[in-house]
């Protein structure tokens, strides 16, 4: 057992701080859903401390700001505009631009309005498919072209909702990291949800990541040797409907509503930082079968599995 | 030669993206004082003139606001002003007498003017004023006091934040200081968003103290002008509510509803208010014929006003212009009631400029104690102002404002208004009151430079 001991934010929720080895202090929370790790290579409690609640409430932050569950979030005001235009604050501007620049590279496929159609996907492993009907129904309510975004003013038409849920988790990665290293010169990794990012490489050489084998929690398949950059994953091999012997993946074709045929059932992505990465390999799903060609094209460090 | 896309441009895409995305000047770290936002400035040069040699004013404000992050928001707000000029004082012209009044003042009597003999000793309870200084108004004349003179320092401070989800806090204050008027009042209010923020609704309270310490001490409200009973200084307060719902109602209309209570109690008299009593033919009542010393009694006002008001205002985008229409309806236990319009359009006439014409409307009762004049047959009521405040009036103010907008947030504006006060009772039926309009309409020009700058 190290060292163990909560620190504060304002936040109101405690971080675990605990002292991992000699080198390492391990801090984690709970935040976006996520189990969220911060691991630092430090000897000072009391900067781990610190840092903690720097991580805590960025991540929070972003969470209460981003989140479509909350009623007071930027996201659900937009969703509740009914069509009003809506003038946003720089980092929500800087967000949409972000979306509407991926909406184009990925030629309308990754899209922040397609969350629509989990009214009628639900991806509980069963084999309730949704009626084409249905789907076919919410087509109209999808599309960021149909989004009047004219920075800081977006006009959603009513109906439609927009969902960071694609890019936000990798976002606050970044956020964190960025907000750590502003303070503290040692190596650094930023983990939530198995999103990660990291800066400097540690003592030993290189921060040792798991990828974890389909299905099994904290089993690694593959080990991977991390010292600077990001490494993002897109697909849960937990997440599918299987109906006549065809699994479909959660990962939906927004062009028509229904999961993209051939996708991976993960793929991971070494980038810079984390939203590029995340945003490659949420990329590469969308494009099914292609998935691995897509990024060999790009140029990306990736691990693909498929079942 | 065509230039070749290279296999992995979508990738740079996302990189130069990425790159937009996390680098500065994205402000929104949650600690970063980067969040603060600019002092904003609002700066402004007031003139206001009376027509016929009346109250003239200039004032200068400055208004200066910061946002500190996460909608913490302080501001503060300075104006100085200098009053001057003839105010009236409440007498009825007279059509052949010249009258002779008294401006309380730091200078001595002037030896051997008539009225010298209107300063009588002091009653036990009552101090008597020794300096005065005196003025005469010609026959048919309206009264005013040439001597009014006010300088006013204000300075407010207010303080907004969040303070749960949803909720908003004000507290402020509000500091004011006068020859003869000091204020000190404080202000809180909470505001809550429901409704996605398409509806809040405020409530809020304030509360007031004042202090009257009129020049040459506060006159005992209803005596006789010439016995200048006088007291020490008097007091004051005000305490009072508003509760508001505003509410989107459409993407080009935002309205606002309120109501407001408030109750004065203390002195609420002005110090410096007179009526004449005249008799059956309109005359000035002869002293010689009376147990008065003067034919002149100051006001005396009740020591409570409770008021109440409701208001509707409407923002209305049309296209590029913005119209704001407000209606507030206003009533006291003193009988005034009062009807408030309110209209003004803000058309844009380029990128940069902009005018906007407004015209307001106003009506108001007269208080119940209101007299143009009393009657010296008639016993001498209780509460009783001939203040033209409290007349019964119409008045209409026409305008326009333009400005220009600079750049980097600064814009210039100039603002020109006419107004013009109309009494609803001006003239007399007795006979040597004939002919005089003893409520003469008000017209002041207001003119107005604004500067709104941030730093």
């Amino acid at each position: 057992m190290g060292d163990a001991g909560a620190a504060s934010g304002g936040s109101g929720i405690t971080p675990q701080v605990v002292r991992r080895d000699d080198l390492t202090v391990a801090i984690s929370f709970s935040a976006m859903a996520s189990p969220c790790e911060v691991l630092l290579e430090t000897q000072d409690l009391a900067l781990a401390h610190e840092l903690a609640g720097l991580a805590v409430d960025e991540a929070l932050r972003i969470e209460r700001k981003f989140s479509r569950y909350r009623d007071d979030s930027v996201i659900s005001t937009i969703n509740a505009s009914h069509g009003k235009p809506i003038a946003v604050d720089a980092e929500t501007s800087s967000l949409l631009s972000f979306a509407a620049h991926c909406h184009v590279l990925s030629e309308g496929r990754f899209d922040v309005t397609s969350g629509v159609l989990r009214r009628v996907w639900h991806f509980d492993g069963s084999d309730r498919l949704p009626s084409a009907a249905a789907v076919a129904a919410l087509l109209p309510l999808i599309g960021f072209d149909k989004v009047d975004w004219q920075p800081p003013n977006i006009c959603l038409p009513a109906g439609m909702e927009i969902d960071f849920g694609g890019i936000g988790k990798e976002y606050a990665v970044d956020r964190v990291l960025g907000l750590i290293t502003a303070r503290f010169d040692g190596a650094v990794l930023v983990n939530f949800g198995g999103d990660l990012a990291a800066q400097r490489a540690p003592a030993s050489g290189e921060w040792r990541v798991g990828i974890e084998r389909p299905g099994q929690h904290r089993s690694a398949a593959l080990l991977l040797g991390l010292s600077q950059g990001a490494l993002a994953t897109s697909g849960d091999t937990h997440r599918f409907l299987l109906r006549a012997g065809i699994r479909y993946s959660h990962i939906l074709d927004v062009r028509t509503g229904w999961p993209v045929p051939g996708a991976p059932a993960s793929v991971t992505v070494a980038a810079g930082t984390c939203v590029e990465a995340g945003m490659l390999a949420t990329f590469a799903m969308l494009r099914g079968a292609e998935a691995e060609a897509f990024l060999e094209t790009q140029g990306a460090r990736h691990w693909a599995l498929r079942l | 030669m065509q230039l070749k896309t290279p296999a992995n441009a979508l990738r740079l895409g996302l990189m130069a993206a990425t790159c937009a995305l996390l680098s500065p000047p994205t402000t929104h770290a949650a600690d970063a004082p980067e969040d603060d936002g600019p002092w904003q400035v609002d700066a402004g040069l007031l003139y206001y003139k009376e027509n016929e040699g009346r109250v003239r004013t200039i004032e200068p404000v400055v208004n200066v606001r910061r946002n500190l992050g996460d909608d913490h928001i302080v501001g503060f707000n300075f104006a100085f002003d200098s009053l001057s000029g003839g105010s009236p004082n409440g007498a009825i012209a007279a059509k052949s007498k010249i009258q002779t009044f008294a401006t309380p003042s730091g200078s001595s009597l002037t030896p051997g003017s008539g009225p010298q003999t209107y300063v009588s000793p002091s009653g036990n309870t009552y101090t008597t004023l020794a300096k005065v200084t005196l003025y005469t108004i010609q026959p048919g004349a309206l009264p005013l006091d040439p001597n009014f003179h006010d300088r006013r320092i204000s300075f407010d401070a207010n303080w907004s934040q969040p303070v749960s989800t949803n909720v908003k806090g004000t507290v402020g204050g509000h500091i004011s200081d006068e020859l003869d008027f000091d204020s000190l009042a404080v202000n809180g209010a909470l505001s809550r968003d429901f409704n996605a923020k398409n509806s809040t609704v405020s409530f809020g309270m304030n509360a007031e103290l004042d202090k009257i310490k009129a020049i040459g001490g506060t006159p005992v409200g209803g005596s006789d002008y010439a016995q200048l009973l006088k007291t020490g200084s008097k007091s004051k307060h005000v305490i009072g509510g508003l509760l508001g719902l505003t509410q989107v109602i459409s993407r080009e209309w935002v309205a606002q509803l309120n109501y407001s209570y408030d109750r004065s109690q203390g002195y609420l008299t002005d110090p410096y208010k007179i009526l004449s009593i005249v008799d059956s033919t309109g005359n000035l009542m002869a002293v010689s014929s009376s147990t008065a010393a003067s034919p002149y009694r100051f006001e005396n006002r009740p020591g409570t006003r409770t008021r109440q008001s409701l208001y509707v205002g409407n923002k209305v985008a049309l296209g590029l212009q913005t119209l704001d229409v407000s209606y507030r309806r206003g009533k006291d236990d003193w009988s005034v009631k009062s009807d408030t319009v309110d209209v003004r359009l803000r058309v844009p006439i380029s990128n940069d400029w902009y005018i906007e014409p407004h015209v307001r409307w106003y009506r108001q009762t007269a208080a119940e104690f209101y007299h143009l004049y009393l009657d010296q047959v008639d016993a001498i009521p209780q509460f009783m102002s001939a203040d033209p405040r409290l007349a019964g009036f119409t008045a209409t103010t026409i305008g326009f404002k333009v400005g220009v907008d600079l750049g980097g947030n600064n814009e210039l504006s100039l603002r020109l208004e006419q107004y013009q006060q109309k009494a609803s009772e001006r003239f007399s039926s007795l006979l040597n009151l004939q002919g005089l309009d003893l409520n003469p309409s008000l017209k002041s020009a207001i003119v107005q430079i604004g500067w709104k700058m941030e730093y």
